[in-house]
Order: structure tokens, then sequence, then C-alpha cells
């Protein structure tokens, strides 16, 4: 296993990401909605004479949470499955490469590809709140950006596993779509109704609903911004005299766990299937 | 008491009946029993007062307090000076250069218990710490006390004022002890001395600013911050608070239990924690809030029976509610509360019921004119800048948080907005209207200057989001420059 050839790999997924449709249609739509809330957001900030970054963040944490998912888990679905199907991961698995090195190459091309899509998206909507004054603190946005990311590549990390699983893209893309929708709505509307239903305790509300991965950024996110979980309610504020400083962490640890075990199984799967 | 070499003066203003030459012999002696001889040559003799200079080394601040007579003024020259200090005669105490007037540890720092005193230019530090005993800085309990200038620092309470009618507390810092919040003192406290005058003070790491049986006093112009409650008034009626700012204390401004209030033009921001409020108001009567900036609070103003007098009213005009995580949180029992060109921007919740029900026993538009919400999605057909369907605060998802609020969990998830998005699409599920504004204005009205506005670092946010771009493209670049490069290397590894 060699960098020079994970690199080469991975410079071959991200060319083949700006050939992708998929791809750029959700950057587009990504920079452009991230533009239009941006814009909408600014109405407001010259009214308040203020560093104000709070609803301006609130419609962003809100776009990502819809759209970055889709697109990690859609682009990751594809990746194993399409070249499968198309016959070139046997092509490309002939070459004197590993497996470890294909696997590798396509998960760092596709992760900065993700990357640059984030980058054009809140960076062209940043030049725009900052021109205007409606950004608030610097280190906010970019610990956003940041977070975002890592969001991306537990999406990214999940959508490989599905991949490695099917033999089909469409198939996996359609199982894509559907944990799009069982991670965005299905679970949070689940965890409303049982917490309504069964009067769950606030504790194991909060501890619940850390296991989506969108909550985890959700909460993260906002802790940055507000440092405080109070926006939150109830199980913000457990959160934070529970765990307090120590929120940060762990927010970190369970986002690098949902990256680090379904890109794990999915190598292993990847690995004993053999057949191409 | 502390021995000093330095010089310790004090003027002494002429008394009405005393005689001039009566002045002079009191002061000889004196001197001469305190001091070498050449010390008396270097009094001066004016029409108005007499004053001397004397080499009081050896003499307590303590022992030239007593040896004052009431009118005069002691100048307290820099140096360290031991405490406590006991005032029960109206005098100026006027610090020259800072000097430090440190208490021992326990008990007050500097007691005032006559009338007409005035204290000047002194830091003063090293309170006790007992709550029982509420050990202060500066404690007074004589009537037109006037503590100005000075520097609190290391103490439980900072200045005390107890029965000190027609005081002016004015341009002190004032700094609590580094203690947990329920161990620390209140950084003022006003009990029972009617029209007191606080202004332009500085607080910080204290817990309250009290006003208890205070009526009429004036708070105008502080800057109070990392409190419990930055103002706290309790049972205490008419009062005005003009041009503070509030910031980073659990809650800007406490009203409990009184009736008339102004609050104009203060800045209440980053008020925050479990009960993080703006402005607290709980069975306060006829209260004015206008052309404050409430930005960026756990809930910008929260009211719980108020106001609790018939006949009378809480009146809202031109503020401004701006990211706060709930614009104004009410309980349900709120009626008679009237609003009008007060914007509501980017609030996560505009206006929050606590507990659910509904606001509709408020006038949320006067005289044909409402307020600003930047949510607002209706039209002005008639163009006479006021919208032509009213403003409705209901959101599905809101009311269930209202009901329920450990679902705030949920807050900006897109589940909830879907949650809305069903209520809209099938009207079965439809929530009740919390309040409506029938006359809601288009553009958002111009508002007053408050204290503590910052601008944004434009020039850094804007060098931030041209990186992320830069990034973007090298990202990109990387992928497509290499192509030859790449084929070479691949080939390379099959030779």
């Amino acid at each position: 296993m060699t960098a020079k050839v994970i690199w080469a790999l991975a410079q071959k997924e991200l060319r083949d990401a700006l050939h992708n449709r998929w791809f750029l249609l959700y950057t587009l739509a990504f920079i452009g909605l991230a533009l239009a809330l941006s814009y909408m957001s600014l109405a407001g900030a010259g009214i308040a004479g203020f560093a104000g970054f709070g609803r301006t963040a609130a419609s962003l944490i809100n776009l990502v949470l819809l759209i970055i998912p889709l697109m990690a888990l859609t682009i990751g679905a594809q990746s194993l499955a399409h070249e499968q199907e198309q016959g070139t991961l046997a092509y490309l698995l002939a070459q004197p490469v590993t497996r470890v090195e294909v696997f590798a190459g396509k998960y760092l091309g596709l992760a900065l590809s993700l990357l640059a899509s984030l980058g054009l998206g809140f960076g062209i909507a940043g030049v725009v709140l900052a021109l205007a004054n409606g950004a608030g603190s610097p280190a906010a946005y970019v610990s956003l950006v940041g977070r975002t990311f890592l969001l991306s590549l537990t999406m990214l990390s999940v959508g490989f596993l599905v991949s490695a699983f099917t033999k089909r893209a469409g198939v996996a893309i359609g199982i894509g779509l559907f944990l799009w929708l069982a991670f965005v709505f299905l679970g949070d509307l689940g965890l409303m109704g049982t917490a309504i239903t069964l009067r769950l305790p606030v504790e194991q509300l909060l501890w619940l609903s850390l296991l989506n991965p969108l909550q985890v950024f959700k909460m993260a996110a906002i802790l940055d911004i507000n440092a405080t979980l109070d926006l939150l309610g109830p199980a913000g504020i457990y959160a934070m005299q529970e765990y307090g400083a120590q929120l940060r962490g762990l927010f970190l640890m369970l986002t690098v766990a949902w990256i680090v075990a379904p890109a794990l199984a999915a190598y292993v799967r990847f690995h004993i299937r053999g057949d191409l | 008491m502390m021995e000093l070499g330095a010089r310790c003066v004090v003027k002494r203003q002429m008394s009405k009946h005393a005689s001039l030459v009566a002045k002079m012999l009191l002061l000889l002696i004196v001197a001469a029993l305190t001091l070498p001889l050449h010390v008396a040559a270097s009094g001066q003799v004016t029409s108005q007062a007499v004053a001397a200079t004397t080499q009081c080394g050896h003499v307590s601040l303590q022992a030239m307090i007593d040896d004052a007579t009431p009118g005069d003024t002691v100048v307290v020259p820099a140096g360290t000076w031991q405490a406590p200090l006991h005032i029960d005669k109206p005098l100026t105490l006027e610090g020259q250069a800072w000097p430090v007037i440190q208490g021992d540890g326990s008990g007050d720092v500097i007691r005032i218990s006559a009338p007409d005193v005035t204290v000047r230019g002194l830091v003063v530090r090293g309170s006790g710490i007992s709550l029982d005993r509420e050990d202060a800085a500066i404690r007074s309990s004589g009537a037109n006390t006037v503590i100005e200038n000075n520097r609190i620092e290391d103490a439980l309470f900072g200045v005390y004022l107890e029965q000190a009618p027609d005081s002016i507390v004015r341009g002190n810092t004032i700094h609590g002890m580094e203690l947990p919040i329920s161990r620390r003192g209140d950084g003022l406290k006003i009990f029972y001395s009617p029209r007191t005058l606080i202004e332009n003070n500085v607080m910080r790491d204290t817990r309250d600013a009290l006003l208890w049986y205070s009526p009429y006093s004036i708070v105008r112009g502080n800057d109070f911050a990392t409190g419990r409650y930055g103002l706290h008034m309790m049972q205490s009626d008419h009062h005005l608070i003009e041009s503070n700012i509030f910031r980073n204390n659990s809650v800007g401004v406490y009203v409990m239990y009184g009736t008339g209030f102004e609050l104009r033009r203060n800045l209440l921001a980053d008020n925050r924690g479990p009960s993080g409020y703006g402005v607290g108001l709980k069975e306060a009567s006829d209260v004015l809030l206008e052309g404050n900036r409430i930005v960026n609070n756990r809930a910008g103003v929260y009211s719980d029976s108020s106001p609790l007098q018939p006949e009378t009213a809480v009146t809202y005009h031109n503020n401004l509610f701006a990211y706060n995580e709930i614009g104004l949180e009410m309980l349900p029992n709120t009626q008679r509360n009237r609003f009008q060109d007060n914007i509501f921007l980017d609030n996560g919740e505009q206006v929050n019921v606590y507990g659910g029900g509904d606001l509709t026993h408020n006038a949320w538009a006067v005289d044909g004119r409402g307020n600003y919400w930047s949510d607002y999605a209706g039209f002005d057909a008639n163009a006479d800048a006021i919208g032509d369907l009213p403003y409705t605060s209901k959101s599905l998802f809101d009311n269930l948080a209202g009901s329920h609020p450990e679902l705030r969990l949920f807050h900006l998830s897109p589940a909830s907005d879907a949650l809305d998005l069903a209520a809209k699409a099938f009207p079965i599920f439809a929530p009740q209207p919390r309040m409506s504004d029938p006359a809601p204005l288009m553009q958002p009205p111009a508002l007053p200057d408050t204290p503590g506005l910052t601008p944004p670092p434009t020039a850094i946010n804007l060098a931030a989001a041209a990186a992320m771009v830069m990034l973007a493209l090298s990202i990109l670049a990387a992928g497509t420059r290499r192509r030859r490069r790449q084929r070479h290397t691949l080939s390379a590894q099959a030779a």
C-alpha cells in the first residue's frame, strides 16, 4: 500500500466526480441554496447594528442537514457498485494495485471532492455575508464548515457500506435514498413520537438522539455558534450541566466512530467478497 | 494600623459659626501634638478655608477621620491603608492617585453611618465573605451619600446602601470575588434607599445589582456583566432604566413585583442559562420598554402575570428582538400588553407561550400600526407600508414544544419542519394561532442608538470565505492537472 498509488486513484476519483452529473447537480444546488439563504438572512443584518449570525447559521444548519447527507450517501453508494456494474472495477483490480489501495483511493478522492463542493458553497455564501456585514465571528463559520465536512464523511462511509453490499448501482442508490430518509426524517419523527407516548426522560431522549450522526452534527454546530445548548430546551440544558466541557469531545468521538466503523465494515466486505 | 511616611492632607472647610482664630488654634494644637514644629509653618490661610499640610506618618486613616470636623475633606494620598474604616460624621474622603483601602478579610471595609458623606477616588478591597452579615466594601446608612469614581475589588458586596436615601453611586468599577454564583454577594445593593441615582458604573462577576424597596431610583449608563441578574428590582416602584448595557448575565433586568418602570435604550445581550432572559417581568405593572436592543439571549423577554394591577399595561415600543432563541416568552396569563413598532428579527421562535395556550388578549398593534416580523409572508397591495394579511404565529412543532419542552431537542431538524409542512398540507393538524398582529409593518422601523454596539469583523470574514473558495478550487485543480503524470505512475507500477 503506497501513498502514491492511493493519490493517483484519488485523482482519478476527483476527475470522475467532475464528470458525474449527480455530483455537479448537488454542488450547484448547494451553492445556490446557500447563497439564497444568506441573501435572505441579510434583510435584517443592517437593522440590528450588530454582529449577528443567528438565523443565517440556523438556516445553513438546516440546509446542511438536508442536502449534505443526500449528496454523500448517493455518491458513496455509487462508488463501488457503479464501477463493478460497469466492469471498470475488475479492470482496475487487474492492475498491480491492492484492494486496500483501491478502497482508500476511492474514499480519499470522494472525500476531497465533497470538501471542494462544500468549500465552494460555503465560501461563495461567506463572501456575500461578509460583504454585507451579515456574518458573525469567522471562527464560528469556519467551524461550521469543518463540522459539515465531518458529517459528509460519516454519510460517505455509510454510502460505501451500502455500496460494498450491493452489486448494482441502481439498488445501491435506492438503499442510500431510503437511509437518507431514515437519518433525516424517520428517525427523528419516530423519536418524537416515542418521547411523547412513552414520556421518555430527557437523558434517554438525549442519548437516543445522539445515535443519529445528524443530531450530533446539529448539536455540535449549535454549541460552536451559541456556546450553549439552551436552544434545545431541557435536553440541551441537561447535556450542558451533565457533560459541560466534555460535550465537544463526546461529539467528536461519536462523529469519528460514525466515520470509521462503517468504512471499516465496508472495506472488510469489499476485501472478503472476492468476486468482481 | 499601617504606618506611613506619606503626606496626608486635611482641607478644612470653614464652618459658618466657627471663627478663624479658633480654627487656627485647633490646628496648631493638633500639629504640635503629633508632628515636628516646622510643618505648622506651611499651613496656608485663605479667605474661604483653612488648609493644613501635615507630615502625618504614624497616623492611621481612621485617626485622621476621627480628627476631622464635619464638612472636612480628608485627602488620602497614594499607598495602602488598613481598614476597616468607620465614617460617623459628614466628610469627604478623597483619594489621590488611587490609594488602596485594604480590608482585613472580615466584615465591611468602609462603613458610613452619617449623612452627607462622599467617598471618591479610592481602591477599596478585601471585605469578609459572610453572606449572613452581608460583608461589603462600602456600606452606608446615611442620607445623601455620594460614592464616586472608586474601584472596588475582591469584595463580597460592593456598595451597600441601607436606608441611605437620595444617594449617588457614580462611575465606580466593581469586581466581585471568584466564587460560585451561590456564594457571591450583590455588587450593588440598594435597600430602603429611595431616590438613589446609579450612574456610569461598571460591574463584573457579582451576583445582582439589587434595588429593593427603593422607589424613584434611576439607573443610567451602567455596564453590568457576568453576574446573575444584571439589575434586579423587587418591591420597588417608579424606576427609569436608561442607556445601560446588561450582558452575559443569567438575566439582564429582572423586574419583580412593582409598578412604574421605564426601560429605554438599553442593550440586553447574551444573557443565557436555564433561565436566561434579556428582561424578566414578574407581576410588574405599568411598564414601558422603548428603544431597547434585546439580542442573542435565551429568551428576549419573559413575562409572567404582567401587568398585575388592573387598569395598567405593559407597553413595548420600538424595541429590537433579534437572534434570541425565543423572542418573547409569555405565560398564558399575560394580558393587556401593547406592542407597536417593534422589530422581531430572526429569533429561533418569535413568540412562545410557556406551557401552551394563546396570547390573544394582548394588543399586537396599536392605532392600526403593528410590528415588523422577519418571517412575515404577506403582501402590501395598497402600498401603505402595512401588510394586508395579519401576521400569525402558529407552528405545530412550536405548539408541541410548548406542551412538551423536551422536544425542543429536535429544533432545527428537518423533521420539525416536516411536521409544520404536514400541518399546512393537512389542515386537520393545523394548530390554533397563538397570537395575531393585524397590522404588521412591511419595513423595519428605525431604532434609536444604544450603547455597546460592535460591528462584525468584515475583513477577517471575507478572508476566511475567500480561503474556502481557494481551497475548493485547488482541490479541483489537483484532481485534473496531473493527468499525464498519473498515467505514468500507474504504468510504472504495472511495469
